[in-house]
């Protein structure tokens, strides 16, 4: 079960089709992916529990649905508040201890993390498949030749407003110029009488933030179980790593590049397999250019 | 030689459990324990004395445990040498991810056996005609020895128990030789040990190669002792952080550590599936919950594991009388 398969309606024998539907796919990757950058750039962590939370997301959505009728994209004025104070509660609770400690110790405390969070779901709400069935589940737009679904347009629209709102609060907020500096260099910007206590929270919280609303929009697209989050993470860190880790920039037009090979490996080979060749497309980056595309050479080795 | 009391004890303790026991569920128990322990200390070779924290370990265990599977059901080789076939796979594997992987650290690293071992499952869940897919592959039982087709569970724990004394002294080995404390420095400060002349990309590549090989070894006698191979299981994640985990709660780079972890993991692990199989199975997560807490724990407030504790509290005790 993976997202391009809802996310190709047949027929499908034409360009236009593959093409649209990369970059509808790849908005709400670059939102999962956004957010994951983030946090490594300022707090050099690697975020293995980014996909839990989205899988969280996609569970208030459909507890909002189901319980109280309430429309997924409604849900998003609640879920937004309610992700970053998980967030800010989860680097409180969990990552600010080990934030100076070495990369294994924060591996494993975010993995952790991780598993607890999957099968607290597992446990309350079981492992069955759910569904996120809105009256314009079936609703389909025609555009450039091409067939969609309008889940996957507010989606991707949405998703493409919210990452150009964490880019433009990063470029000229204030908060945002400290986590820039911060990321730049930790020991200078604590010095400068920067509280990186804070900045780490905020960045973390905001990193969560980003995937609490990629989990709400895609609630109505994908199916709903414990372990969902780990098909989109895994895409989300393929990006994250093309793109340079900590690169936002990069991460943005690499979720691009992912969801085209995602499309058109799936068009070539079936769904079954494009999984698999965008794994490949991974250990090979990882191999030939850990750095990512447009990252300096050699910063996977120094572990930064 | 007291250094080594405890675990002369530990596997004396599980050697000689079978001529008194004859509880079919404590036999069950001690067999999973030595394997996962066994499975965790292959692990800590490369996790814990290398540095070279994976968490796609599964991959090498599932690369054994179908090796077994195939050549027993497809061929009709004996389970023994698929043993052999596998380990010797895994252990090419682990070369070609060492030599391939040899430039990243950290958080790198453990993306790229991640997404190894996700290659894996997929493969071996899509390729019908030759895994049987995703349905999994049921280890027919041949009474005998040279078929592994043993039901004796007091044999099985004899079987499991030298390749677990044999891991342990792979441990040991790293313990006391000259390579080990290479491996240890590559490990602190890679760069510091390259310029003292410590081969250390040859060094870490061997010490995963090696790690790979006994773990294939544990998924071949797992899924012949199981009857069962699931790619969805073997392959998973989930215990590739369990090998990392048992080793973590034990003590990292520690010999006797991860059977101590194992114990612990398995036992918790044994109890709540006995409990919540099959009526409630989702409540069989609670165990996958205790897992990811203890991790965060763990790694926080004892890094250095039980092992690491005490023996911190044991130095500190003997410091003490010294001085009074």
């Amino acid at each position: 079960m993976g997202p391009a398969e809802i996310a190709r309606p047949a027929p499908l024998h034409d360009i236009p089709q593959l093409i649209v539907s990369t970059i509808l796919l790849g908005g709400i990757y670059a939102l999962i992916a956004v957010g994951l950058t983030l946090i490594f750039g300022v707090m050099r962590v690697v975020n293995f529990a980014h996909g839990e939370f989205l899988m969280l997301a996609m569970y208030v959505a459909f507890w909002a649905f189901s319980l109280l009728r309430s429309d997924p994209y409604l849900t998003l004025v609640v879920s937004l508040p309610l992700f970053f104070a998980a967030g800010w509660l989860s680097y409180r609770a969990v990552m600010r201890p080990v934030i100076q400690a070495s990369h294994t110790v924060q591996i494993f405390t975010t993995v952790g993390l991780s598993i607890a969070l999957q099968n607290v779901a597992l446990v309350l709400w079981t492992a069955d498949a759910r569904f996120v069935r809105t009256d314009y589940y079936a609703a389909i737009v025609r555009l450039f030749g091409a067939a969609f679904n309008v889940a996957q347009i507010v989606a991707f629209a949405i998703a493409v407003a919210a990452t150009a709102a964490l880019f433009a609060f990063m470029r000229w907020s204030y908060t945002g110029k400290l986590m820039r500096a911060t990321a730049q260099d930790r020991d200078a910007s604590s010095l400068m009488g920067i509280d990186t206590d804070r900045v780490y929270a905020v960045t973390w919280a905001v990193g969560i933030t980003c995937v609490g609303v990629a989990g709400v929009l895609l609630a109505p697209i994908y199916p709903v179980y414990p372990t969902a989050g780990l098909q989109f993470v895994l895409i989300a860190y393929v990006a994250v790593v093309l793109g340079g880790l900590g690169d936002m920039a990069g991460a943005l037009i690499a979720a691009l590049l992912v969801a085209a090979v995602e499309v058109v490996g799936s068009y070539v080979l079936g769904t079954s397999w494009k999984e698999m060749l965008y794994l490949l497309v991974f250990i090979g980056i990882l191999i030939v250019r850990p750095a990512g595309l447009f990252g300096q050479r050699g910063a996977e080795a120094l572990g930064t | 030689m007291t250094a080594y009391a405890p675990a002369a004890v530990f596997f004396a303790v599980a050697g000689l459990a079978p001529l008194v026991v004859r509880d079919a569920f404590l036999l069950d128990s001690l067999v999973l324990i030595l394997i996962w322990g066994a499975a965790a200390a292959a692990w800590n070779i490369a996790g814990g004395y290398a540095g070279q924290v994976s968490l796609g370990h599964s991959a090498f265990f599932g690369l054994g445990a179908y090796a077994a599977a195939l050549c027993s059901t497809r061929w009709g080789i004996s389970p023994w040498i698929g043993m052999v076939i596998g380990a010797l796979i895994a252990m090419a594997t682990g070369f070609a991810i060492g030599f391939l992987s040899n430039r990243l650290r950290g958080p790198y690293f453990v993306l790229a056996t991640i997404a190894f071992s996700q290659v894996l499952l997929i493969g071996a869940s899509r390729w019908r005609g030759f895994t049987a897919g995703s349905e999994g592959i049921p280890v027919p039982f041949h009474a005998g020895f040279w078929t592994l087709g043993i039901a004796d569970k007091r044999v099985w724990v004899w079987i499991v128990l030298v390749l677990a004394v044999l891991v342990y002294l792979v441990q040991v080995y790293l313990e006391r030789s000259r390579r080990g404390f290479q491996l240890a420095a590559v490990r602190e400060d890679e760069d510091a040990a390259l310029s003292l002349g410590v081969p250390a990309r040859r060094l870490k590549i061997a010490a995963i190669a090696v790690s790979a090989a006994f773990t294939a070894v544990c998924g071949a006698l797992w899924a012949q002792y199981v009857g069962f191979v699931d790619p969805a299981y073997v392959f998973s994640v989930d215990i590739s952080i369990k090998f990392s985990l048992a080793a973590i709660i034990g003590g990292l780079g520690t010999a006797l550590g991860p059977f101590l972890g194992s114990v612990l993991v398995t036992t918790v692990e044994t109890y709540l599936r006995a409990q919540f199989g099959g009526i409630e199975a989702r409540f069989v997560g609670i165990y996958l919950i205790l897992y990811g807490c203890a991790l965060i724990l763990m790694v926080r407030f004892a890094p250095q594991g039980f092992v690491g504790w005490i023996g911190d509290r044991l130095r500190r005790r003997s410091v003490a009388q010294a001085t009074s």
